[in-house]
């Protein structure tokens, strides 16, 4: 069948069944809207260097941790859950790696993986509440992420920063951008932009992240569940174990969030990263993920990460705006793409109606 | 026969195990500390009888949380969920203090006056609450959007308006009638409590006297099925909205007196789960349907009284949320169907056997 469809359309009228395909709708929104504040940006602080490749590098490695944990979160959504508990998941880890090499004395190594242990049991341990118990995942999450937070304040309530060579050497890696000059050398671009290891992570963390959701067996059964769970079950597909393991791999988003945040920041602390389970979960619905489950892109979620960067960028380039303005225009971002979900679900029931 | 399978009924009703859990809770706090139940009348020196004891205290701190899950109650009744209630009480202090304090001497008095006429003060933050809930109300009664998504809106944006409001600053105010909202009492009753028991008794007139609550419960077992019927299920969605952003202004005037100030970053932070926590504890289900107010008040105390216990043992109060979620999740496994079901099947076969060998 795959074949005869390919034969025949030609390239331009595949190109523009992509276009208008109306499961696409709302990344192109994402990316229309992104583009538009973007140019926006450049045209009013293009001269201080808004448009510079160095402001673009920053939007990705300011916001690493963000789009690492909304890859795991994109998941979640897409099954029809939600998951409060990832930033609490994140400061837990941070935490960790920060006590375990600063007071204990580990190896950061160590450390890592009782966080892992620690982040991707306490996913899976919800995800399995949430399906065999049926408990909602909201509540399960959020006591989930009670229980984080409290450990993490039982480790330490002191921000600790943290010394030690290898998450120093992990944090200072940095690949320079260079292009070649009149004489063909190749030196730094000005204003310097480099590539850190968190960029790296972020965009690897996103590639799997695509590649699990549309060419693995697994992501097609997160779909099915998103769309009818039920359906789902009485088709045969293992909706127990797909639902545990989304959970799961969550909580392991959600741990590499808190080492990419830690590389960020260079410190564990218990109040750190409050209310960025919001931020993330922003981010996928602007990237174009329903909350009601079934309909989410990687890529969407790529974009909706970096349109959430691009706002306090503009604002801290206009100094003058108090930054409260940042939260009140995410805000009005995030009404605006509801209520285009709403108009694209309404116009998709119009032509099923048909 | 016919009582068996009412006290059955009554081992699956999830009010029972909440009842039981608090009792529960209350027994472990007696047992570590004797005092911790005990209630004494005591004579300030102004001369005003006022009652003091931990039980008052889990009362008095309990009324912000229980205030909202009141309105809370209707909102997850009907399926849905509001998660700005805690931003909106941050509004709410933020705009009482600003009417209380926002002229030129805001810095050089202590503030034992109010710049704008008390009743402003307290109804502009209520109104400007209420708006905010019909703002939800609407996106989700009327225009159908998931509630999670249209409050998480007002929950990101609306500490950035309580922020512009205030111009990002903190007030104190010393201005006594304000102050009496949150520290004062009546007949040796703190004030809130007093609130707290005209709201609950408001709300639960408002809902068993008219058909409203009926309306809600149809609309959240099946909203299509009531909007075929005749009810207008977006109104009602919308009612419960309103209701609960005028309940939230309600707890944040009553918070923001009890701190004499505004603080748009920490006011009402995690009010909305602990909200959520005490409606679902009390026994109404995330799912939407039945609801049970009185539960509500049991599980808001539930939660509070795990807080009073654990502070009075010393811990730091940031690691109550971990004890917090130990003891809830506890109580959730508990409720949950599957364990209910077991326990309530188990009871009716011991009883069934132990009726047999009577019988025989």
């Amino acid at each position: 069948m795959p074949d005869i469809h390919s034969r025949t359309l030609g390239h331009r009228e595949r190109l523009r069944a992509l276009l208008t395909n109306p499961r696409y709708l709302m990344v192109y929104a994402t990316i229309g809207i992104f583009l538009l504040i973007y140019l926006f940006g450049a045209l009013l602080y293009g001269s201080k260097g808004f448009t510079s490749v160095r402001t673009f590098m920053l939007f990705f490695s300011d916001n690493a941790y963000i789009g690492i944990s909304a890859v795991g979160m994109t998941l979640v959504l897409i099954t029809g859950g939600i998951d409060l508990s990832v930033a609490a998941v994140a400061s837990l880890t941070g935490m960790i790696i920060a006590y375990g090499t600063t007071v204990l004395g580990l190896h950061p190594l160590v450390c890592i993986l009782i966080a892992l242990l620690a982040g991707v049991g306490l996913g899976a341990l919800m995800g399995a509440c949430i399906q065999y118990l049926n408990v909602p995942p909201f509540i399960t999450t959020l006591t989930g992420m009670f229980f984080a937070r409290g450990v993490t304040s039982l480790i330490s309530r002191e921000s600790i920063s943290i010394k030690h060579s290898m998450i120093d050497a992990l944090a200072g890696f940095k690949i320079y951008l260079t292009w070649p000059n009149a004489q063909g050398e190749w030196v730094k671009i000005k204003p310097v932009a480099s590539i850190d290891l968190n960029t790296i992570a972020f965009l690897v963390v996103i590639v799997i992240g695509a590649i699990i959701l549309q060419r693995t067996r697994f992501g097609r059964n997160v779909y099915a569940i998103g769309g009818n769970e039920q359906s789902a079950s009485l088709m045969g597909l293992p909706v127990a174990r797909t639902k545990v393991l989304v959970y799961s791999f969550n909580g392991l988003c959600s741990v590499l969030a808190g080492i990419a945040y830690v590389l960020y920041v260079k410190s564990g602390w218990n109040l750190s990263l409050q209310g960025a389970e919001l931020d993330v979960i922003s981010a996928c619905v602007i990237g174009g993920v329903m909350l009601s489950g079934g309909v989410g892109y990687m890529f969407g979620t790529l974009f909706g990460v970096l349109l959430k960067a691009t706002i306090p960028a503009i604002i801290t380039f206009n100094g003058a705006m108090n930054s409260w303005w940042a939260k009140i225009f995410t805000s009005v971002l995030l009404l605006l793409f509801i209520m285009i979900q709403r108009a694209v679900i309404a116009s998709s029931q119009r032509t099923r109606r048909k | 026969m016919k009582k068996a399978i009412a006290s059955g009924n009554f081992l699956r009703s999830k009010l029972f195990w909440a009842i039981v859990a608090e009792l529960l809770i209350l027994l472990v706090g007696f047992i570590l500390r004797p005092d911790f139940l005990s209630i004494q009348l005591r004579t300030l020196s102004d001369g005003t009888t006022v009652l003091f004891g931990t039980p008052v205290d889990i009362l008095n701190r309990a009324s912000e949380i229980t205030i909202i899950a009141m309105g809370m109650t209707l909102v997850i009744a009907l399926g849905g969920t509001d998660i700005s209630v805690g931003a909106l009480v941050a509004v709410s202090g933020a705009i009482a203090l600003k009417f209380l304090r926002w002229d030129v001497l805001v810095y050089n008095t202590p503030g034992d006056y109010t710049v704008q006429p008390f009743y402003l003060v307290i109804l502009l933050p209520l109104l400007a609450c209420t708006l905010m809930g019909l703002f939800n109300g609407a996106l989700i009664g009327k225009l159908k959007i998931q509630p999670i998504i249209a409050t998480l809106i007002l929950m990101v944006g609306g500490r950035g308006i309580a922020q512009i409001v205030t111009d990002g600053k903190q007030f104190t105010t010393q201005y006594t009638p304000f102050k009496f909202i949150g520290n004062g009492s009546i007949l040796g009753l703190p004030l809130p409590i007093i609130i707290t028991l005209v709201v609950v008794l408001g709300v639960m007139l408002f809902v068993r006297r008219t058909s409203f609550g009926m309306f809600v419960e149809s609309v959240g077992i099946n909203p299509n099925a009531s909007r075929v019927s005749g009810l207008k299920s977006g109104t009602i969605i919308l009612i419960a909205y309103v209701l609960t952003g005028f309940l939230s202004g309600i707890s944040g005037l009553i918070y923001a007196s009890r701190i004499s100030s505004n603080d748009s970053n920490n006011a009402g932070l995690g009010y909305e789960m602990d909200a959520i926590l005490a409606v679902v504890i009390g026994g109404t289900s995330m799912t939407g349907g039945k609801f049970s107010l009185t539960g509500t008040v049991v599980g808001s105390l539930i939660i509070r009284t795990i807080t009073t216990l654990v502070l009075y043992f010393g811990v730091v109060s940031e690691a109550i949320m971990a004890f917090k979620a130990l003891i809830i999740a506890v109580v959730i496994v508990l409720q949950s169907e599957p364990v209910r079901n077991a326990i309530s099947r188990r009871r009716d076969r011991i009883r069934t056997q132990m009726g047999g060998e009577a019988r025989a």
